[in-house]
């Protein structure tokens, strides 16, 4: 049985559409990575699997049950970080754990929770006094309680430091361990990089990308870019560059030659565009954006996406 | 389950414990004020009733609906507005969950500095001068909660229906100004505008009826018939003690019925526009 899955979805703002026929399916117990810029309709996805938002068309579904017929038994047998949450001010954030102990009508204890997600001794402060990282944190162990099927985390690292989002991908592993479905949402690719199972990535509404963590560490891997900065370029003296083996893509905008390819032919790909006349007179490699993905997905066959 | 959270929440706020001594002080100034002059010549003829009588009029009917609109415009589009709203509905609560609760939650957050800002008022009141009638004395306390419930619920009923604090807000006043001020009066100055007597040719009720209308209609309205009634010894008399009887037993009964249906009606409203809504 699938653990979420969506067909058919789509979201309309009045003229804005913020998710367009997207159709989803996330198995039981693997950890998916929804990744995309900000804007690109992921929150939306995941407020229509919550049932905080209506789709215009098409069905959601988690678990057996229809999110929007039953929203209820869909919250039972889940757990939530949602985006864009505030907390009680004035409870503590003791009471913030209970209170989700009592709705799920679970028996985890508040305190283990509490020290699971590193708020041990924070307990009986309100959490209005919480920072930013300490409310994420109490947020992610209410959504631990009651041991749920599946989980969906917004956003998760959002607020976290360094140290608060390693243990945070902690978490999602050993509950995926403990046979959890684990959904969430990212827009740093690192963050998905290292947990996950499967990604999906999100671009204007659409799921332009699926694919497993191996198939995205080698778009990772060779997507590195490199930008050089030369006097003046020709289209025709970058075809040269272009033709070079572990070069994917290069353009030119006259002041700067652009160029996506192997870390290994980088030096290749500055001594060619000499060769060709080029006078070159720096050159910077940049880590993989996320829109250096949607280049290399976009430049594969479309068929990739929905296969496993 | 929300509406334990809700009070919880509540009770923490620095505003129910200024509303309680609101309470205490302005109904231990009403029983010491009718103690000291009811009470001062023909000992225990009056009970504490003929006070809470007195309050009827300006404090609990100007004051108690300002209260409950006040703790409860913000109940829903609050937690909208500040994201708790989504804490609230990760649990498997429903959104008929959250309205009820909230209702009923908020209830609770005037009905609890009331009952302790009556307990010393009681005190004057069994050891003063005055005769305590203590089943009055409860069963006003209960119209009164009745009373803070309407409100709320009303408050609560707008609360789901916006997005937004400020037409909460708006809605809240003008609750407040059209219930208590603005339809109390004309319902006052109708006699006056058509004269005591008769009515306009083109009006198929009388003057009176018309009143009468318009009293059921107001929560405030609804509320003053019974509780006045009720603080006279008269509510569900039969017609015999014709001369105190201000309303009749069908009058009343609708009376309580319209209470009720402000009670139920606008959280009702209110949910169906918040049911079909994207947070």
């Amino acid at each position: 049985m699938a653990a979420i899955s969506l067909s058919g979805v789509t979201k309309r703002y009045g003229d804005v559409v913020a998710v367009r026929d997207l159709d989803l399916t996330v198995e039981a117990v693997e950890i998916y990575g929804f990744l995309g810029p900000n804007g690109a309709g992921k929150s939306t996805t995941i407020n229509m699997l919550l049932d905080f938002v209506r789709p215009t068309e098409g069905t959601v579904g988690v678990l057996s049950h229809d999110a929007q017929a039953e929203p209820t038994a869909v919250r039972r047998q889940i757990g939530i970080l949602p985006e864009g949450y505030g907390v009680y001010d004035r409870l503590t954030g003791r009471k913030h754990v209970e209170f989700a102990v009592e709705s799920k009508d679970a028996t985890t204890d508040p305190d283990a929770i509490l020290d699971r997600v590193g708020l041990d001794g924070d307990g009986d402060m309100k959490a209005g006094s919480y920072s930013k990282g300490m409310r994420q944190r109490l947020v992610l162990g209410m959504s631990l309680v009651g041991d749920p099927a599946v989980l969906i985390l917004d956003e998760p690292s959002t607020g976290l430091d360094p140290e608060g989002a390693k243990e945070m991908r902690e978490i999602v592993r050993a509950e995926a361990d403990r046979g959890a479905t684990v959904f969430f949402s990212s827009h740093v690719l690192g963050q998905v990089e290292t947990v996950c199972d499967r990604v999906g990535i999100m671009r204007d509404g659409e799921l332009v990308a699926e694919d497993s963590v191996e198939g995205l560490r080698e778009a990772v891997g060779t997507g590195e870019r490199l930008v050089v900065t030369v006097d003046a370029a020709t289209g025709e003296q970058v075809d040269a560059v272009r033709e070079l083996d572990g070069v994917e893509t290069a353009e030119t905008d006259g002041g700067t030659v652009t160029v996506t390819c192997d870390p290994d032919v980088k030096t290749t790909v500055v001594s060619t565009l000499e060769d060709e006349g080029v006078s070159v007179q720096d050159f910077t490699t940049e880590e993989t954006s996320l829109e250096d993905l949607f280049l290399h997905y976009a430049s594969e066959d479309r068929t990739e996406v929905g296969a496993t | 389950m929300i509406a334990k959270k809700e009070f919880e929440d509540a009770v923490r706020s620095r505003w129910l414990l200024a509303l309680a001594g609101l309470f205490v002080l302005t109904a231990t100034a009403f029983m010491l004020i009718g103690a000291q002059f009811l009470g001062s010549g023909e000992r225990n003829t009056f009970t504490s009733s003929v006070v809470l009588q007195f309050m009827n009029g300006g404090f609990t009917t100007g004051l108690v609906p300002l209260i409950a609109l006040v703790i409860a415009y913000s109940a829903v589009v609050g937690e909208r507005q500040s994201g708790s709203l989504k804490l609230l509905l990760s649990l498997p609560h429903s959104r008929a969950d959250v309205v009820a609760g909230k209702v009923i939650g908020r209830t609770a957050a005037v009905a609890v500095p009331l009952f302790f800002g009556f307990l010393l008022p009681a005190l004057i009141a069994a050891l003063g001068p005055l005769q305590f009638a203590l089943l009055e004395y409860v069963g006003y306390l209960l119209l009164m909660i009745l009373l803070a419930a309407m409100y709320v619920a009303i408050a609560v009923g707008f609360s789901a229906s916006t997005a937004s604090g400020t037409v909460a807000v708006a809605g809240a006043v003008g609750v407040y100004f059209f219930f208590t001020i603005v339809l109390g009066g004309i319902t006052g100055a109708i006699p006056f505008v058509f004269g005591l007597g008769g009515a306009p040719d083109w009006l198929p009720i009388t003057v009176g009826e018309l009143q009468l209308v318009l009293r059921l209609l107001n929560p405030s309205g609804a509320f003053k018939i019974v509780s006045g009634e009720f603080l006279r010894g008269t509510l569900f008399a039969t017609a015999t003690a014709a001369s105190e009887q201000r309303y009749v037993f069908s009058t009343e009964i609708s009376a309580l019925v319209m209470q009720a249906a402000w009670v139920l009606l606008p959280p009702l409203l209110g949910l169906l526009r918040f049911e079909n809504t994207d947070l």
